[in-house]
């Protein structure tokens, strides 16, 4: 996922994340999707529905299951903005890496609720090597 | 029966089925039996008030049932229903109302110099980082202005610009370099200000500002600093800082003078104040008219940066009342009071000017219309005087032409124009009009393309008759 932010700065980058909910959310597999948002994509991302029924597809061949979605902030900081809220889901975690000057900086992990009215953070660590 | 197919985070209110099969003709019908078996998952799918979320979409086999009859969609029993949640999002329509409190440990280090200052201190560039900053053209001015904010960590700062940068550019808008000639100058100056400060966010706006999109533009920004190049511009950006009650830094050049100060401060002047109106057009040279010596935008920028950052910090003596005048053949500034005036029309005591106007019109200059095939109507007048051979075409219609008419004209209806080409003679030369000049403007494009070669419309109508030629023509 850092890889992937990194290497498409300045652009914002999306995909989903596989893997079990526990106790704990554990993402086992990040796999990279195409932005398809019309227009620029330094601050705008957009998945296809087409590549989430794949990815749903994809997760259920490896016995895991789509639990979140990740995407970037280029410049920016890792917060759930008013567009990420709009048009989010509450069904997924929804993970924001901020790439500032295309490298990675710090990411949030955030639940948007069913009304898209606020998104609470959620803890999260990640491997830091 | 068929079959839905339940994603991931779903599964949990289908007791862990990742398929199900319910019965129904449309796409409501399946979904209704589905929801009514797992009565959970009813609030995952509809809102409240009963329609599916706005992050639901539904596909029957590969078609998303919007793009076909959305819940009425016909569902036969092979088919296979998708349910997808539509994810999209991005980093601006930022909704990020905290304030930062502390530096990072880079930002102390950057900070340094600033820090120690106890005038500006950790509290100073606090107020910087949770400042913004909109900069009106990333030329001339921008260009310093846009390398030093940055450099001094002012939290967000906007470009306006639609410019290319060019070689004739190089010589004072140092933001831009060699390489980036033909790029658009918002990249250009952004990959620099980037280079510079990477903690800055940037905003790029590549419009021209305009009456329509400045005031959303500018209410964005606690700041706005004015480096355009022309009055029209300089006008609408003083008048939308008035209006929204954001002070305006203002820098001017012209070649080898330049000024500074700020406007449209509580309590203090706007530009208007000052100039009242603006300078007949043509009368003061552009910098590409005119020259300029490349280094003064550099003087007169890093003014504006030094006030933008006095603003925010609030310290020092600001240039509010007071205009700065540099010229550097002498290497002298001179400083002139300026007063707030108070019948000024736009931040007087009894402002007439309430919303933005016509900032070209109100400079003077010309319009961009296309006179090529109009006549004026007294014009038109003088062919009928003089006899010329020549058809007057009427395209109203017939109870229109009984109101009032211009008598020698031939009435072929808007409506008829096409049909009715052969009592049109290809080779006359034709003048048509209407009520007021649309509806004969496209009658005048149908002859054209009817291969008719002398066209020309009657600007104004009837009405510009009744009003020019002949006020015994009713207007209507």
């Amino acid at each position: 996922m850092l890889a992937h932010a990194e290497a498409t700065y300045p652009d914002e980058c999306c995909g989903v994340m596989l893997g079990a909910v526990d106790e704990l959310k554990l993402v086992r597999v990040a796999v990279p999707l195409e932005n398809v948002a019309q227009g620029s994509h330094r601050a705008r991302y957009e998945l296809a529905p087409e590549d989430l029924i794949r990815a749903e597809r994809e997760a259920r061949t490896r016995g895991l299951d789509v639990i979140g979605i990740y995407h970037s902030h280029p410049d920016c900081d890792a917060y759930f903005s008013e567009t990420d809220l709009k048009n989010s889901c509450p069904w997924y975690s929804f993970v924001v890496l901020a790439v500032y000057q295309g490298r990675f900086r710090n990411a949030n992990s955030w639940l948007p609720d069913a009304e898209q009215t606020k998104a609470e953070k959620e803890e999260m660590t990640w491997p830091k090597s | 029966m068929a079959k839905i197919l339940i994603p991931t985070p779903l599964r949990q209110y289908t007791e862990k089925q990742s398929e199900v099969s319910m019965p129904g003709a449309t796409v409501g019908e399946v979904l209704s039996a589905l929801t009514t078996r797992y009565a959970d998952l009813r609030k995952q799918l509809y809102s409240d008030a009963g329609a599916l979320r706005s992050y639901v979409n539904v596909y029957v086999n590969d078609e998303d049932i919007r793009y076909l009859e959305k819940d009425k969609t016909a569902v036969k029993d092979a088919d296979t229903l998708t349910i997808v949640p539509s994810i999209a999002g991005g980093s601006t329509l930022v909704a990020e109302p905290q304030l930062a409190t502390e530096l990072t440990q880079e930002e102390i280090l950057r900070y340094s110099r600033h820090l120690i200052m106890p005038e500006v201190g950790v509290e100073g560039q606090l107020k910087l980082k949770n400042a913004s900053v909109l900069l009106v053209g990333a030329g001339g001015l921008g260009a310093p202005l846009g390398l030093y904010l940055a450099a001094a960590g002012i939290g967000r700062i906007g470009l306006v610009d639609f410019d290319v940068v060019d070689h004739t550019n190089l010589h004072r808008q140092i933001i831009h370099g060699t390489k980036d000639v033909g790029r658009r100058k918002l990249d250009s100056a952004a990959d620099r200000m980037r280079d510079i400060n990477p903690n800055v966010k940037l905003d790029l706006h590549e419009v021209a500002l305009t009456s329509e999109n400045a005031l959303d533009i500018l209410r964005d920004y606690d700041i706005i600093v004015d480096g355009t190049d022309n009055f029209p511009t300089r006008y609408l950006v003083n008048d939308a800082c008035v209006l929204l009650g954001k002070p305006n830094v203002y820098g001017s050049i012209f070649r080898f003078e330049g000024q500074a100060t700020v406007f449209a401060y509580p309590g203090g002047p706007c530009y208007r104040c000052s100039y009242p109106e603006p300078p007949p057009p043509g009368l003061v040279p552009s910098c590409a008219e005119g020259g300029v010596l490349g280094i003064l935008p550099g003087m007169i920028g890093v003014i504006q940066a030094t006030e933008t950052v006095k603003l925010i910090m609030g310290i020092g003596e600001s240039l509010v009342g007071r205009l700065v005048r540099y010229d550097a053949l002498e290497m002298r500034f001179r400083e002139y009071k300026v007063r707030r005036d108070p019948e000024c029309p736009v931040c007087g005591d009894h402002p007439t000017i309430r919303k933005l106007i016509d900032y070209q019109q109100f400079c003077g200059i010309p319009q961009q219309v296309t006179t090529r095939g109009e006549l004026d109507v007294t014009e038109v007048k003088q062919k009928i005087d003089r006899g010329d051979d020549f058809l007057l075409i009427d395209v109203r219609e017939p109870h229109e032409y009984q109101i009032a008419c211009i008598p020698t004209a031939k009435l072929i209806p808007l409506g008829e124009v096409a049909k009715r080409l052969n009592e049109i003679d290809p080779d006359a030369e034709i003048v048509v009009h209407c009520k007021s000049g649309g509806r004969s403007a496209r009658a005048v494009e149908i002859l054209r393309q009817n291969g008719y070669k002398n066209v020309a419309n009657m600007r104004g109508g009837i009405l510009a008759w009744s009003e020019k030629v002949d006020p015994r023509v009713p207007k209507y």
